[in-house]
């Protein structure tokens, strides 16, 4: 990791450097050739898989490939909140250039940094406003849960499966509803029971969940936007199959590990720096897919039965050609009413805001 | 497996940490002392138990660390709170703060790692018997915990040294002047708190959920000394209320499952509701308050 920094650090640091940074600006802004600064802000730690570890990851790889022109900053566990515009004000201060701010949580104070500062770029992960130097940033995980869907339906023996989910947001309703989806492909009657946290981070909890849906017969649990490996490692124990999003957790399950949805986000980034470099960067809404590279399927358990499998791989291929989206209709919603009519495809601001179950989740929405 | 059966089972070992957190606690209050920094002790004790684990020391060598981390932060409270005569809610809560911070950098480069829990222990007989069976399937630690709940309760109603925990926490000026070392005690008896904590902490992170996650303790310790309120300073209320949390915490997970139109938020509320209406009913007239409450608590004291 380049730079590690955590928030204690940072304001220790940060008190000396903002008495520094004042007579080094002056002197540096006078040098042409300053490697350019890119900051990342992320609410949780660092570690070796998550959420977090992708975003260092993909940014990383553009580190690698602009070698000393490209400087990296991460600053981790930042909560969202005062402190977290506080923060990303003075990475900005003190040079950055291209600011990743890693949570929805930091999409106003993000905001007002790109509204202040034009030349500076920034990309925000996971919310919806756009301007000339701000992009959101979101990976289609329904392409992905789509396809473990499927594969879940057909290593499943009870024809139950469930997901441990933090809130009920869009993005999770959204992936969800593909895994069902994609289930239903290969078993029109399956069954797919949700537990809401209602916190981002609670491993214990996680836990819990994870036991509760065991003891429903869910024999295939989807771990939605939990970052440390609770839910895997549990499933592991209990003996039923597993799988999660952005980077793989096979080592935590090595015998029950299903597949796992991961984000590599370094051709996003890469491009969106490029751009930056060139001078010619737009804002715009980027929600990433396998198209672009940014989802991938990776460690697919081999406990999947062959045909699935080849049913799966020619799936992912039309997902990514884009003949294919698993919000195809005719699509019912959980109570029983028309969700997408026969024929017609979802369209992504749609998706974004899906915020109502496909008819097999049995499982209630929180309101 | 259904619901009932489900909670049954899980509700002790839910439970446990809240319950080893709070007796200590308890412990620390009768005698007068009111020590915010549960949660960052916790937290502490976790992140040291878990590197013990990790490293192969064996789950008895965790604990055993973790209450001396415990110890550890708790007196450091003592120090400055009983020693210095700072204000305890403040003192507390710093403490806190660093036993969290501590927790994070010793836990740094084992974050998201993972480790063996503890066996389940069944006991013949008991552990067959059709829907309360699991309630007697539980790992060391909980007939441990149990253990110490009655222990405690003994303590507190037959021995000197629990009637001498009592009287600095009522009324130390008289315990005072009949020669007993007022400040010495209550060192004593904050040090078992940090103990306390500090193994409370080891459970969750090497049994519960044999996991480290920076943050993993997620505020159990604030419900712990919420919990010593609820059970207005008696541990066989305190008992009867870490079970009720655990069971409230586990049913906010498996009641959605059953289709039952309950709120989740409103289940994992509950621990705090039901706290705050306790509160207010025993400092509703002063003769409750006088019955329940500790005279001296969280009050500087000067000899």
């Amino acid at each position: 990791m380049t730079n590690p920094m955590n928030r204690r650090n940072f304001i220790k640091g940060a008190t000396m450097a903002s008495v520094m940074s004042t007579l080094v600006s002056r002197a540096a802004a006078a040098t042409a050739e300053d490697p350019l600064s890119i900051a990342l802000v992320i609410p949780s730690p660092v570690a070796d898989v998550g959420w977090g570890h992708a975003l260092a990851e993909g940014l990383n790889v553009v580190k690698a490939a602009y070698g000393d022109a490209v400087q990296l900053t991460i600053v981790e566990n930042i909560y969202e909140g005062p402190d977290a515009d506080r923060i990303m004000n003075k990475i900005v201060a003190e040079g950055a250039k291209v600011l990743v701010a890693g949570s929805f949580g930091y999409q106003n104070g993000a905001m007002q940094i790109a509204r202040r500062n034009p030349d500076v770029t920034v990309l925000h992960a996971s919310g919806f406003m756009v301007a000339p130097n701000f992009s959101p940033f979101a990976a289609q995980y329904s392409q992905g849960t789509y396809l473990l869907g499927m594969a879940a339906a057909a290593v499943s023996k009870t024809g139950k499966l469930g997901s441990v989910s933090a809130f009920a947001i869009p993005e999770l309703i959204t992936s969800i509803n593909a895994f069902a989806l994609g289930a239903q492909a290969i078993n029109p009657d399956i069954e797919v029971s949700v537990v809401w946290l209602n916190s981002w981070f609670d491993p214990a909890k996680a836990q819990e969940a994870t036991k509760a849906l065991a003891a429903q017969d869910c024999d295939v649990v989807f771990s939605n936007a939990q970052d440390t490996p609770s839910v895997v490692a549990q499933c592991e124990e209990l003996g039923i199959y597993s799988f999660n999003l952005n980077s793989s957790m096979k080592t935590y399950a090595p015998k029950t590990y299903l597949g796992c949805v991961e984000t590599d986000w370094s051709p996003f980034f890469k491009a969106s720096i490029d751009a930056h470099v060139a001078n010619t960067f737009t804002g715009a809404n980027a929600f990433l897919g396998m198209a672009e590279g940014v989802v991938k399927m990776v460690d697919w358990s081999t406990d999947i039965p062959a045909d699935t499998m080849s049913q799966i791989k020619e799936t992912e291929a039309k997902i990514a050609d884009g003949s294919f989206s698993p919000f195809t209709g005719p699509i019912l919603k959980a109570d029983g009413s028309d969700g997408v009519p026969a024929g017609s495809v979802m369209t992504t601001p749609e998706v974004i805001s899906m915020d109502w179950h496909v008819k097999g989740v049995t499982t209630p929405l929180p309101n | 497996m259904n619901a009932i059966e489900f909670i049954l089972s899980g509700m002790l070992a839910a439970a446990t940490p809240f319950l080893l957190a709070a007796l200590g606690e308890l412990v620390a209050e009768r005698a007068g002392v009111l020590n915010l920094g549960v949660e960052g002790m916790m937290a502490l004790g976790a992140a040291l138990a878990f590197i013990v684990v990790y490293n192969g020391g064996g789950h008895f060598e965790g604990f055993i660390v973790a209450a001396l981390g415990g110890i550890f932060v708790s007196l450091l409270f003592a120090f400055v709170a009983l020693g210095l005569r700072a204000n305890q809610v403040a003192t507390g809560l710093a403490i806190g703060i660093l036993g969290a911070g501590l927790s994070a950098f010793f836990g740094k480069s084992y974050e998201s790692f993972t480790v063996t829990g503890l066996n389940q222990i069944q006991i013949p007989v008991l552990s067959n018997i059709p829907v309360v069976g699991g309630l007697f399937t539980q790992d060391c630690i909980v007939w441990l915990s149990l253990l110490a709940s009655a222990g405690l309760w003994y303590m507190f109603a037959y021995t000197k040294i629990g009637l001498l925990l009592r009287a600095v926490g009522e009324n130390p000026k008289a315990a005072q002047s009949i020669g007993y070392p007022v400040i010495a005690i209550r060192v004593g008896a904050v040090a078992f708190g940090g103990l306390m904590a500090g193994i409370a902490g080891a459970y969750a992170s090497t049994v519960y959920t044999p996991l480290w996650a920076d943050g993993m303790i997620a505020g159990r310790g604030w419900i712990a000394v919420a919990l010593v309120v609820f059970g207005t300073w008696m541990v066989g209320r305190v008992f009867l209320g870490a079970c009720l949390f655990g069971m409230l915490s586990l049913a906010g997970t498996v009641v959605q499952l059953t289709g039952l139109a309950i709120p989740s938020q409103l289940l994992a509320s509950l621990p705090y509701l039901v706290t705050i209406i306790v509160l207010g009913i025993i400092s509703s007239n002063r003769r409750l308050l006088k019955l329940n409450g500790i005279a001296s608590l969280g009050e500087t004291y000067e000899r």
